[in-house]
């Protein structure tokens, strides 16, 4: 069986740089950190160690219609947002994409670590202290569900493909993204509309908190954190957002005449079966392995890594051997994380479009804060300056809980 | 509390519950047709009414027969004198 090619023909984000893949790009170009103190708005939480956090935009809720909108969260206002800004990108404007797919054709794969955050304490704030179920509302519900981006984004626009939710913590959003090049590959669907959306809720930050893993020395100084690969890192900045695209048929996209930003040549997810918190180096290194080999890629070949470096101290380690193993000091490696935060679920999408950004406009962005790199993320080219270069290949990383590992190859075919 | 208020503390539910526009909240319109709830803004409804006027409506059966607004406020209203009178649910706090 012939494999199809895949293409990315569109783009859409919502991160703590603000609305809009512009919005990400300025704010990355301007070396911005997007970290703030959240020691007021948490203030009614006893024993967070970690008061930093890199909040999202508000969205004007109100343009989405009732029936669309009630069964939405923060997350899902996010996926739809970026999912129509993805539409727009691809089609010109996000109503006349529907003639471009025969029923069934156009699917919507959305991951996040789990349902809302905030609907689902809310939803046990309402129940639990009568122990009432009659307190629970109608659309709540919807709100919690795991699938709850993919589902409220695919009603709203009218998607009738396959609908997926991709629910692996911090690989979420990558693993999403690879299933639509799986499907599309096999023919399944024409096109995909994938990726990830997070919200941010104090529950979030406390549960890597009470496993050392979140930031916590930084909280008076919330812009210097967090520092993937540096010798001061101390955990994770949560983060929330959405990054969606359009992954489409190479023979439909050029059918179409559509704008192409790169072909998705490799990718693979995998498991390290090891341990369910702490990343293993010899699973990340198979994993990159299997994606290179996916694409078809020597190492050499390799122009950029965007890692996925959180700024964990175990995790950074990890990753930085297994690209030490894979890719010497020869490929330039940065993390964004520095910049935006860790949006979990939706950190594999938004970075792969920061990425994309990076290979159009040939620059690669540091990693923000990176000033004297631990000795256990040595023996890598990190990048810790703007650096103007050509991408002709790149390979982006993202590893969660549980040891699950994604890695996605892409190569610019202009 | 006359039909008066309790129809305007109904109409102040789909106005901001439902975001009806007032001027489209008379008796003859149609719950599902001219006013556009569906099945899950039923359920939604129930417990709005239920919480504003502290009456159990959830088992009712007569509630299956509404199918304009004036139906609806007639059935809330008779609820609420039901339960005044002493022969219904209990008034929830």
């Amino acid at each position: 069986m012939q494999l199809k090619r895949v293409v990315i023909t569109g783009l859409g984000a919502i991160s703590p740089m603000g609305v809009g893949v512009e919005a990400l790009r300025s704010g990355l170009a301007a070396g911005r950190s997007s970290t703030v103190s959240m020691r007021g708005e948490w203030k009614h939480f006893r024993n967070m160690h970690s008061l930093v956090a890199a909040p999202g935009p508000d969205l004007d809720e109100r343009r989405i219609p009732r029936q669309n909108r009630r069964s939405m969260s923060r997350m899902s206002f996010y996926g739809h947002d970026a999912a129509r800004q993805a539409l727009a990108d691809a089609f010109g404007d996000g109503s006349s994409w529907s003639g471009h797919f025969s029923p069934g054709r156009l699917g919507c794969i959305i991951g996040s670590t789990t349902g809302s955050p905030i609907a689902l304490n809310r939803t046990f704030e309402m129940m639990l202290p009568e122990r009432d179920i009659a307190k629970l509302d109608a659309v709540k519900f919807f709100q919690c569900v795991s699938h709850t981006v993919a589902m409220n984004v695919a009603q709203c626009l009218g998607i009738t493909g396959t609908v997926l939710a991709t629910n692996s913590a911090c690989a979420s959003g990558l693993q999403a993204v690879g299933a639509a090049c799986d499907l599309i590959r096999l023919g399944r669907q024409d096109a995909v509309l994938c990726g990830g959306a997070e919200e941010l809720h104090p529950s979030v930050t406390g549960s890597f908190d009470v496993l050392f893993a979140a930031s916590s020395r930084f909280n008076d100084a919330p812009s210097e954190t967090p520092r993937p690969f540096d010798r001061d890192r101390d955990g994770i900045v949560c983060g929330e957002g959405a990054g969606i695209l359009l992954l489409e048929d190479f023979d439909h996209a050029l059918a179409r005449g559509a704008k192409m930003y790169a072909e998705v040549s490799g990718y693979h997810t995998c498991a390290s079966g090891e341990h369910i918190s702490q990343s293993s180096r010899a699973a990340l290194i198979r994993c990159l392995q299997e994606a290179l080999d996916s694409a078809g890629a020597a190492p050499e070949e390799i122009d950029y890594v965007n890692a996925h470096a959180a700024g964990t101290l175990q995790g950074d380690a990890e990753e930085a051997a297994a690209l030490r193993e894979i890719f010497g000091d020869r490929v330039p490696v940065s993390s964004l994380k520095g910049h935006i935060g860790h949006t979990l679920g939706a950190s594999g999408p938004i970075e792969l479009i920061a990425t994309l950004l990076m290979m159009r406009d040939s620059v690669l962005y540091p990693t923000l804060h990176l000033r004297n790199p631990a000795a256990e993320c040595e023996g890598l080219r990190h990048v810790t300056s703007p650096i103007s270069r050509p991408i002709g290949t790149f390979i982006k990383n993202s590893f969660a809980f549980g040891g699950i590992n994604a890695a996605l190859v892409c190569r610019n075919i202009i | 509390m006359d039909k008066q208020q309790v129809n305007s503390r109904i109409a102040t539910i789909f106005e901001t519950e439902f975001e009806v526009a007032p001027d489209r909240l008379l008796p003859d319109a149609h719950l599902f047709q001219d006013l556009g709830l569906d099945s899950i803004d039923v359920v939604e409804m129930i417990a709005a009414l239920q919480k504003e006027f502290g009456i159990q409506l959830r088992d009712s059966e007569e509630a299956r027969a509404i199918r304009t607004l004036g139906n609806l406020q007639d059935f809330v209203f008779a609820e609420i004198e039901k339960s005044q009178a002493g022969d219904g649910p209990a008034p929830q706090p």
